[in-house]
């Protein structure tokens, strides 16, 4: 049995399995609550529960006090839903966020294309429907005979709501890309329901935007890149995008092409195993050598768009700390695989990156 | 248009605007004399994120409901005696310890907070800093109270305040304080803030409470839930003052390491006093000292710095000093209170043959070799009547004032000996962390109250040990010397007449 949790000022639902603590299935959807010590006793987690009953568990009386639970008061690490319940949590509000219902669609392939070796574009058509999205946000597919779904961003602007365009890389081993690169063809039905993820560019906030992009990573800044390029967005736009050799790059003609037509964006593919010999005379080196030797090593003004494998994040994130960007101003979509386990244990000095 | 409800934290902001408006009347230089000097360059302070985002009024209740809960359980614990149901009576020095090492700085961190508060620019650190300072107040209050009860019954406990000032090892914890507070304000924040409340402070407050808890002492317990609702505030407040630091300025980097470096090394020096209180004080055992360094500093100390690491800040120098000395420093705490027990207010002895296996089990590299044939030793002495007094007066560290009883990094059959020369006069070091402290800022460190040198200049009541305490405050017979034959375990075993014949069956 599961309970539907509203997350406020998110306007964001998710689902809720009985004996689940709110902490924990928000921390799951990847929604950050503050919290420190996860049993009770510190407080930190504490959220107003403004509809719906919770049971406080085993929330300490010296955390939570009494007149703060008659106010509705409860700590997210405790708290357990008898109800479907509308929480009001301590985070900060996205001015930029549209609240979009997620829907689900009887999509159908449009098209199959080989953009690599081993990456493969595919549309989904939606059968006449459309998709209601931000750039930078993904949906979840679920393919005949593969246990669970599989989330992938749409590399599309919203513009084109008729269908969704994904690229997806071949993962070694994968059960879910391998049945898309072997047994996806042109007329097949994919269930899929979307949009989900919080990656969106914060327009609000204005400025030069770096988009730092690692192999299929380059999906989400596609569609935001063409969104922004399409309403006029002024200020200067860069996107590194990096690849091991030449032959895992994609995307080159087409955002060449919007390098010239529009003199605030700037273009960069990296190569990275590139063998010396091969005549590329662009950039070579991970994405993070590349852009720090581009900005000679200082990113502040910018804000950055991270999306790519969790090594690549983590390097870029360094790079960009180094060079005195901080939290506030770098927004990061990390591509897990199924194999991907948690993460290393972090300390609570980050929220986010 | 229908109008938005305003968020948590918008709501806060508003309650919390134009608290740090511009002077006119005075210079905004003269109002805030002391938040330059130290090197330390702000350039918004606006973008502090209060950690806190509590206003005064919800603090008044928030803390009145915990007051109210706190007492309910004190009143208890007294009406059912029960002091009566600790685990020992020896668990009783462990509260001695709290309340005379502890407590009091409680009274400097309330105090440092309220100056830190007074003199920051920004708002937000401003109501942070004197929210802190009104808890550590409470913490003081609270604590005392808790006390207070045991102080009907046992030895050691009442002087207190007195004791703070005077007594040779509580210094350490006094002259750790006093350093902080005669700081700068910001270096007063990533020394108290950052080193103590939060990378140090499981190491303090853990050990304590899971030792009450363990020990029977719910009185201690509850204070300790208490304090810990105040303490993720505490926590929090830590975070954000190195995350602004770092993040103002490229320059604050190598002042904020320098601080780090200093703070990490004292406090790890403090917390030595802990280290014993764990792996001898406790009549029954949490985990060891070794086992509380490498789960709360080298584990999440570790994740820690792996992450400040972005801002090019570095694990804190002799880190791995500190964890090879974790082998080590409860077993040469323990030593020199057992040898000065005639000048402590808490009692000693030596252990029991179980304790002594526990002890073997948990150190398996160090202790069967360096400290259980010296624990033997003394043990068999103790039989022989000749239990062993220290009766020469120690040479102090200058910076930590601990007796130089640590030994050498590599070789624990060394003592460690350090020196610097400054101005014309030798100053002594027990490490290389505490001399590089010195060095850094020599001219404070000449200026230290050392007890053992306050002896010898005739400074404390006389020249003779009975003088000296006498000066203290310490009742001698009853609040110093062996547990063995102190008042403490005479009440102990009226209300426990099996107790002993128990401890004899081991």
């Amino acid at each position: 049995m599961t309970h539907q949790l509203t997350i406020e000022p998110l306007g964001e639902c998710i689902e809720v399995e009985d004996g689940q603590t709110i902490l924990d299935a928000c921390l799951r959807a990847g929604i950050y609550l503050p919290y420190a010590c996860g049993h009770g006793l510190c407080g930190t987690c504490k959220v107003e529960a403004r509809e719906g009953e919770v049971d406080h568990g085993d929330a300490s009386p010296f955390a939570l006090m009494d007149f703060e639970r008659v106010e509705g008061k409860t700590l997210a690490c405790c708290a357990r839903m008898m109800s479907d319940v509308t929480i009001e949590a301590d985070i900060d509000e996205e001015p930029d966020q549209r609240r979009i219902t997620v829907r689900d669609f009887a999509g159908r392939v449009e098209a199959l294309e080989d953009l690599t070796h081993d990456v493969k574009g595919v549309r989904l058509g939606l059968g006449g429907g459309r998709i209601d999205f931000q750039a930078g946000q993904y949906v979840n597919l679920t393919l005949p005979g593969v246990h669970g779904t599989r989330a992938f961003s749409i590399a599309n602007p919203p513009s084109e709501d008729g269908y969704v365009d994904l690229q997806i890389r071949r993962v070694p081993g994968g059960q879910g890309t391998a049945y898309i690169h072997e047994v996806l063809k042109p007329g097949d039905a994919v269930a899929l329901s979307g949009p989900y993820g919080r990656f969106f560019i914060r327009k609000s906030r204005g400025g030069p935007l770096l988009f730092m992009a690692g192999g299929t990573g380059v999906s989400s800044p596609r569609s935001m890149i063409l969104d922004l390029l399409a309403a006029g967005y002024r200020d200067p736009i860069m996107l590194v995008h990096g690849v091991r050799t030449r032959a895992d790059l994609y995307g080159e003609a087409e955002f060449s092409a919007l390098a010239v037509e529009h003199s605030n964006f700037r273009y960069i593919p990296a190569l990275s195993s590139e063998p010396q010999a091969s005549g590329w005379t662009g950039e070579r080196g991970f994405v993070h050598d590349v852009a720090a030797r581009l900005f000679d090593g200082l990113f502040e003004g910018w804000s950055a768009y991270l999306c790519g494998p969790p090594p690549m994040i983590e390097a870029c994130v360094n790079t960009l700390m180094r060079g005195r960007l901080f939290e506030k101003y770098i927004f990061t979509e990390r591509f897990l695989t199924a194999k991907d386990g948690t993460e290393k244990p972090k300390s609570p000095l980050f929220k986010k990156i | 248009m229908t109008v938005k409800k305003l968020g948590l934290r918008q709501r806060y902001e508003h309650m919390t605007r134009g608290l740090d408006w511009e002077t006119t009347y005075q210079k905004m230089d003269d109002v805030f004399p002391y938040d330059s000097f130290e090197g330390i360059k702000i350039k918004d302070w606006s973008a502090w994120e209060d950690p806190f985002r509590l206003t005064m009024d919800t603090y008044w209740k928030f803390q009145a409901e915990k007051e109210r809960k706190l007492y309910a359980v004190l009143d208890a614990f007294a009406q059912n005696n029960g002091q009566t149901n600790l685990s020992d009576g020896r668990y009783v020095n462990v509260v001695k310890l709290f309340l005379t090492g502890i407590s009091p700085e409680e009274y400097q961190a309330h105090r440092g907070f309220a100056f830190t508060g007074r003199h920051l620019r920004g708002a937000g650190a401003r109501v942070a800093a004197q929210m802190q300072s009104l808890d550590e107040l409470r913490h003081l209050q609270t604590q005392v109270h808790t006390i207070s009860h045991y102080n009907k019954f046992f030895d050691g406990i009442s002087e207190f305040p007195h004791m703070h000032d005077r007594v040779w090892y509580l210094s350490v914890p006094k002259s750790f304080f006093d350093d902080a507070r005669s700081a700068g304000p910001f270096e007063f924040m990533i020394a108290i803030g950052f080193a103590f409340e939060y990378l140090l402070t499981n190491l303090l407050f853990v050990p304590f409470m899971s030792g009450a808890a363990y020990n029977g002492d719910m009185s201690t317990v509850t204070f300790g839930f208490s304090a810990q609702s105040d303490e993720s505030r505490h926590m929090t407040l830590g975070i954000e003052v190195i995350k602004f630091l770092l993040e103002q300025h490229p320059d604050n980097l190598p002042i904020v390491q320098k601080w780090v470096d200093k703070w990490f090394w004292r406090g790890h020096r403090l917390l030595g006093l802990v280290a014993m209180m764990m792996d001898y004080m406790l009549p029954k055992k949490v985990m060891s000292w070794k086992e509380a360094w490498d789960i709360y500093f080298v584990e999440a100390g570790g994740s820690l710095f792996q992450d400040l690491e972005r801002y090019g800040l570095k694990m804190p120098k002799y880190a791995d000093i500190a964890t090879e000395e974790a082998e080590h420093i409860s077993h040469q705490n323990w030593a020199v209170f057992y040898q000065y027990t005639h000048a402590a207010a808490f009692h000693t002895w030596m252990p029991d043959k179980e304790h002594l296996d526990w002890l073997s089990a948990k150190y398996p590299n160090t202790f069967d070799k360096y400290y259980r044939p010296r624990w033997e030793l003394w043990a068999e002495m103790e039989k022989e009547g000749k239990r062993f007094y220290n009766m020469a007066l120690p040479q102090l560290c200058q910076t930590c004032q601990i007796p130089m009883a640590y030994t050498e990094p590599g070789n624990p059959a060394a003592i460690c000996f350090r020196a610097t020369q400054f101005q014309g006069e030798t100053y002594h070091f027990c490490s290389d962390g505490c001399k590089d402290i010195f060095d850094g800022e020599p001219e404070k460190y000449v200026q230290a109250w050392m007890p053992v040198q306050q002896i010898f200049q005739g400074n404390c009541g006389g020249a003779t040990v009975p003088d000296v305490l006498a000066w203290y405050n310490m009742n001698a017979g009853a609040d110093n010397m062996d547990y063995t034959g102190s008042p403490d375990e005479k009440i102990w075993k009226e209300w426990h007449p099996d107790a002993d014949v128990a401890r004899k069956a081991v």
